[in-house]
């Protein structure tokens, strides 16, 4: 149900794609190995609690960040560390009126994802001979369509923008897909999808 | 008017974002999921080994006499069409007491697999009881079917008929000499009070090469040993047989799988005798 009402809502602003970008005006930028946001984020298979940076491409609408993620002991055999690396695209950046608030009503995404932690029973090691499992039980690679909403503030002495944008990802991995797909049709889609949240802050 | 639009949208979607979450976290659901490794189980999915065995001291035994008559498969992983028409094939036998999975219920060791798989198992008009297997071992699997089922060697007995489900996945321990709990078992099966006939039930067979080398002699003579051993039954292999493969009067039954559709059905009566009924479905 949930997920329908959001999907209908991405379907809903493909209309308004005709407004402008919200931010048409390029200042001058740090250098581009200098990051530019950071991130906080939890649960899309990324951790119960991450951070992250990340640079930004063609005019903000592609973000690629680094994201570190914890899961504690109590959710595993050992803690794992969640090492993640996205890339979301963002077709549209709209701002609210004249108002500070701006909303990218869809983002579209992808990750690969390494989980470390010693009580991870590897798939792929000494105990088995080469193609005794034929995936690995540590990297994951997903898709996600998601969406933020968030405002601006005032800009830097620069005249970059700062901004703080809350968003949402609704996403799945390879193993849930081929489960999905070799059920064909008895495991209800509903059933493979995650959902993540996080805020990204660019302060600089 | 696009502005309009776009106020109220940002509520709308405000509204949206705040009830898909807290939905989210109402209904207990994996959508919110830190991990696939994560073991946490919701309650509705947890101790489902408990709570089968409860079930089934709750239920007569829909038999006559001293027969008992259960169902047993393997390897449910990642075969969801199937498991659906096993349900549905299941519940239209008659006189079934339990159904027995031979291990592996997942593919990847991922908890949200064996909640898959109990979302369709949950539908048998009968309890069923697992035994756990290499895929289930997978990434955090091993703590993951603790949590979702119970312990990897528990016993039961129900109509005098005692089933000892041992974890017999060797491979996934580096053949330590410690999987199977040969002592374990051989516990199992000196507990003879009340108990006419013994089953055991792995997931790997002993003459498998995932089955500890060390233990396979020790794990052979332990049967042997006890009187009342009926059947030794496994899973892995994907495939039916059945024979005596130590010559020394156990016989040895290795299910199918859930993609063969087709399951065995198992009508035990007297001290050792048995009846095996192959049902396609």
């Amino acid at each position: 149900m949930t997920f329908s009402t959001l999907l209908l809502l991405h379907l809903a602003t493909a209309d308004a794609g005709s407004l402008a970008p919200a931010d048409t005006a390029r200042p001058a930028r740090e250098r581009w190995y200098v990051p530019s946001h950071l991130l906080v984020h939890t649960a899309g298979g990324q951790g119960l609690a991450a951070v992250g940076t990340g640079w930004t491409a063609n005019h903000n609408h592609l973000a690629l960040e680094a994201v570190a993620g914890y899961l504690p002991k109590k959710f595993s055999i050992t803690p794992i560390g969640i090492f993640t690396a996205k890339a979301t695209y963002t077709p549209w950046q709209l701002a609210v009126r004249s108002t500070p608030w701006r909303v990218q009503p869809l983002a579209l995404g992808g990750f690969v994802s390494y989980s470390a932690s010693r009580g991870i029973n590897q798939t792929r090691g000494s105990k088995y001979d080469a193609g005794y499992y034929w995936w690995s039980s540590r990297t994951r690679v997903g898709a996600f369509l998601g969406g933020s909403a968030g405002r601006a503030f005032r800009p830097t002495k620069r005249g970059t923008a700062r901004t703080a944008m809350a968003y949402y990802e609704l996403g799945t991995n390879d193993l849930y897909l081929v489960s999905w797909v070799n059920g064909r049709g008895k495991l209800p889609i509903s059933s493979i999808l995650t959902l993540g949240f996080g805020v990204r802050v660019q302060a600089w | 008017m696009k502005q309009h639009f776009l106020r109220n949208w940002s509520k709308v979607r405000g509204r949206g974002l705040l009830l898909g979450a807290g939905l989210a976290v109402l209904a207990g659901c994996d959508l919110i999921e830190f991990s696939p490794n994560q073991t946490h189980s919701p309650d509705a999915y947890s101790d489902l080994t408990a709570k089968n065995l409860a079930a089934l001291a709750q239920r007569p035994v829909p038999t006559a006499g001293d027969t008992l008559r259960f169902v047993f498969t393997g390897d449910s992983q990642r075969f969801y069409e199937e498991a659906e028409d096993l349900v549905r094939s299941v519940n239209r036998q008659r006189g079934i007491a339990l159904l027995l999975v031979a291990g592996d219920i997942s593919d990847f060791g991922l908890g949200r697999e064996m909640r898959w798989v109990h979302d369709k198992l949950k539908h048998l008009r009968v309890p069923y009881l697992t035994v756990v297997g290499n895929h289930d071992h997978a990434a955090n699997g091993r703590k993951a079917y603790q949590e979702v089922f119970g312990a990897l060697d528990y016993s039961f007995t129900h109509a005098r008929t005692r089933f000892i489900m041992l974890n017999t996945n060797s491979r996934e321990y580096r053949f330590d000499g410690t999987v199977p709990n040969i002592s374990w078992l051989e516990r199992q099966l000196a507990d003879t009070a009340g108990v006419r006939r013994q089953i055991i039930i792995n997931h790997v067979p002993p003459m498998d090469g995932d089955f500890d080398p060390q233990l396979e002699q020790p794990y052979v003579r332990a049967l042997e040993h006890a009187p009342r051993v009926v059947l030794a039954l496994n899973g892995h292999r994907h495939s039916f047989s059945i024979g005596e493969p130590y010559r020394n009067g156990i016989t040895f039954i290795n299910s199918y799988s859930f993609e063969r559709r087709r399951y065995v059905v198992l009508t035990l009566w007297g001290d050792h005798e048995f009846r095996l009924d192959t049902v396609d479905f």
